[in-house]
Order: structure tokens, then C-alpha cells, then sequence
């Protein structure tokens, strides 16, 4: 159970994929008009990440390693067809506002990322653990990012308006450049967060990414 | 070689498994997703040129051949017992794509009723503007002879700046015209 819980709850907040892994911003920043839309996009990417961890976790070890990019994707976009219509069946609205950014999950790094980095590695229950931790950490993140927007930039909430008589909507928070100003105040508010923790506890502040290609450390060069 | 075999042979199951399994999928969510697009794509577009109508025009719909083989489904309206007018939707080349659009006609004097656009994928803001009353409104009332663009003869104008979705958008209407005049005999055979 300890290992389980702890390859869920990473995705939470430890490894919180747009944040944190800095994965997946297009949909971050293309669906994230309103709260419902994030939340929509979210549930699509966990149903999405969830299966495909289990079902490349499952066939890790007949996948040759040569062709194990091409069988990932295949997987994926089957999923994802199968999230666009089953939306198209059940939730035209939802398919409507999301128009081609829900066949774009293909493409969605963390998608194939998860797969390469940990559901090819692990076994099944750690993959589906893995999977559904990050993508909560992705609907929670789209829904956060889509609720600031809209309320900032429509004083609604999930279609409720909720802000005081006489407010003002800031209308770039809805438009494209609003995604951008949300997503970098974010950041910047996480990162000034983790310095403030780690001071508290005495450490040093964690020490910032360097700029090459040295601090991914994903190969040799970064050793 | 046997490399080469087995990645053959796996990939080629993966995708032959996912294959099956999406078209399966696709069969039984044929249903639901027609239901889907009539209400939340043609059945606005409906409503918009039917202002007054006694039945149901979605749920009376009909399905007709037409010679060359493809089948349309029509839309009738009907107030005190009679026909007042039926709808079909149609399509033409657009900026981003096909436009749908919603053609309803009068079976009484051979007139369109008016049209309603569907589906589009043209500029926002630019193409966009066929969506708007000062596009779709000069189509009702207007006899079936002259369907097509003004710069062409007709008896339509196109928003200056969308040309193109315009002129998508009357085609889609002239293309609705012929069908309905091939099937005119028929429809009044099936809705008095």
C-alpha cells in the first residue's frame, strides 16, 4: 500500500504535471476559459492516463524497445478516440467547447511522457496509481487555472456569478494572453512558496533549473 | 530478423486490437451521437427558421433518396394540420471548411422559409459574420430561381471581407434547392 500511495500523491503536488513537470501547457493554456472546461479537459486526460499506463504497463515486456514510441501512441490515440466519442455520445456540449483539443490529447506530452518514464518501468498497480495521481494533479491544476481566469475575467464561477456588484472584468483573462499571465503568476507563486518552505525548515532554497540541457538529467549529458 | 518479426507482429496486434475495438465502439455510439447533433446542432438551427409550428420538426423527421443515391433527412413543420414548410440541411466549401446550413422552404409558392448555419469552422470575427441576422435574414421570401451569389446573377449578397463564407454559405443554399426541388412530388405525398 506505501508504494502506491506515495506514486499517487506525487502527481498531487510533488510532480503536479503543468506546474511542477511543466508538461502538457498546450491544453493549460488553450482550454482554460472557464472552470468547466478545465475540469471537462481534466476528466478526459485522467480516463486517458489511467488506461494507458495500465495497458502499456501491462504489456511493458512484449512491447520490443524499438518500436515501443509507435506502440504508446497507437495506444493513446485509440484511448483518445474512444474519449471522443464517447463525449460526442454523452456530452456534446463539452465536445463542442473543446472542439480539437480533445483529439490533440494524443499529442499531449504527458500522456506519452508518464508512459515512457514509469508505466513501461512499473508494475500494473504502481502504472494506475501513477496515472490516476497525475492526472488529478492535471484536472485539479486546469480546473485552479480555469476558475482564476473566469473569475477574473467574468466574475463567474463554474457559470455562477459570484463577484460583487460593480466589479469589472479584466476580458484579458478570458482572451489567449490571459492563459500566459495566469500560468506565470503560478509558477512564480510556487516557486516563491517552496523558497519560503525550505528556508523554514533551514534548508537552502532549492537551487533554480539551469538553462541547458544539463539539468534534465534524463541522459548522459546531465550526469 | 527475429527482431524485426516480432516488432512487426506486436505492433501490427497492437493496432489491429485498437482497430476493432474503435470501430465497435463507433457502432454502438452511432446512435446516441445523431441523437446528440440534432439536438444541440440542428435542432437550433430548426427553431431559427420555424417560428410557428404546431409539431415536433425533429422528431417527425424522414429520411429520403434522392436519384444520385445519397439520402437526406427533411424536417417538416406543420401548423393546423398542413405543411408549412420543410428543412434539410446542406453544405458548401467555406474559409476553414464545409458550413452547414439549415435551408427551409415553403412547398406552398416555392420560396425559402429562411436558413440557420450549423456547423462552420471559419475565421472568428471575420467569416464569422454569416452567422449573423444581416446575412441569414435576406434569404426569406426569396423565390428558387436566382439562388447564388449577386457578383453571379443571383439575388444574394455577401458580407464584404467574408466573401468566401458567403459564398460557401449560398452555395450550401443552392445545393439544398435542387434537392428539394427533386423531391418535391414526394414530399408532398408524404406530409399534406
Amino acid at each position: 500500500m506505501q508504494p502506491f500511495l506515495k506514486e499517487f500523491t506525487k502527481g498531487l503536488w510533488k510532480e503536479l504535471p503543468p506546474f511542477r513537470l511543466v508538461l502538457g501547457l498546450c491544453p493549460v493554456l488553450a482550454v482554460t476559459k472557464s472552470a468547466d472546461n478545465g475540469l471537462g479537459m481534466g476528466a478526459a486526460v485522467i480516463f486517458v492516463l489511467t488506461l494507458s499506463n495500465l495497458i502499456i504497463s501491462l504489456v511493458r515486456h512484449i512491447i520490443p524497445k524499438k518500436v515501443r514510441i509507435a506502440c504508446f501512441i497507437a495506444i493513446s490515440a485509440t484511448l483518445v478516440v474512444a474519449v471522443e466519442l464517447l463525449m460526442q455520445a454523452y456530452a456534446y456540449p463539452l465536445y463542442q467547447q473543446l472542439g480539437i483539443f480533445v483529439p490533440l490529447i494524443v499529442v499531449n506530452c504527458l500522456i506519452l511522457g508518464r508512459a515512457e518514464a514509469f508505466a513501461a518501468k512499473n508494475p500494473v498497480p504502481l502504472a494506475i496509481a501513477d496515472g490516476l495521481g497525475m492526472g488529478m494533479g492535471f484536472a485539479m491544476s486546469l480546473t485552479f487555472i480555469g476558475g482564476l481566469r473566469e473569475l477574473l475575467g467574468a466574475g463567474t464561477l463554474f457559470g455562477k456569478y459570484i463577484m460583487w456588484e460593480g466589479f469589472q472584468p479584466f476580458a484579458v483573462m478570458v482572451e489567449a494572453p490571459g492563459a500566459f499571465l495566469c500560468l506565470g503568476l503560478i509558477l512564480c507563486a510556487m516557486n516563491a512558496f517552496n523558497h519560503w518552505q525550505a528556508r523554514r525548515k533551514g534548508q537552502d532554497a532549492p537551487e533554480n533549473p539551469m538553462p541547458g540541457c544539463e539539468s534534465c538529467r534524463a541522459c548522459s549529458h546531465g550526469k | 530478423m527475429r527482431d524485426i518479426l516480432k516488432m512487426l507482429v506486436v505492433l501490427s496486434a497492437i493496432c489491429s486490437i485498437s482497430g476493432f475495438a474503435l470501430s465497435y465502439l463507433k457502432m454502438i455510439t452511432a446512435i446516441p451521437i445523431e441523437e446528440q447533433v440534432l439536438t444541440y446542432v440542428q435542432g437550433p438551427a430548426i427553431q431559427k427558421v420555424f417560428s410557428d409550428v404546431d409539431n415536433s420538426p425533429v422528431a417527425d423527421r424522414k429520411k429520403f433518396t434522392l436519384s444520385d443515391g445519397r439520402t437526406i433527412t427533411l424536417f417538416p413543420a406543420i401548423k393546423n394540420g398542413r405543411l408549412t414548410g420543410v428543412a434539410m440541411e446542406n453544405s458548401g466549401k467555406g474559409f476553414g471548411g464545409d458550413i452547414g446550413v439549415m435551408t427551409a422552404f415553403n412547398p406552398h409558392n416555392d420560396t425559402l422559409l429562411g436558413i440557420g448555419i450549423t456547423t462552420m469552422k471559419e475565421t472568428p470575427g471575420i467569416g464569422t459574420v454569416i452567422f449573423e441576422p444581416r446575412f441569414t435574414d435576406q434569404f426569406s421570401g426569396k423565390d428558387l430561381k436566382n439562388v447564388a451569389p449577386k457578383a453571379q446573377g443571383g439575388s444574394f449578397d455577401a458580407i464584404s471581407g467574408a466573401t468566401v463564407s458567403s459564398v460557401g454559405a449560398i452555395s450550401a443554399v443552392s445545393n439544398a434547392t435542387k434537392d428539394y426541388l427533386e423531391l418535391k412530388p414526394e414530399i408532398l405525398n408524404t406530409w399534406k
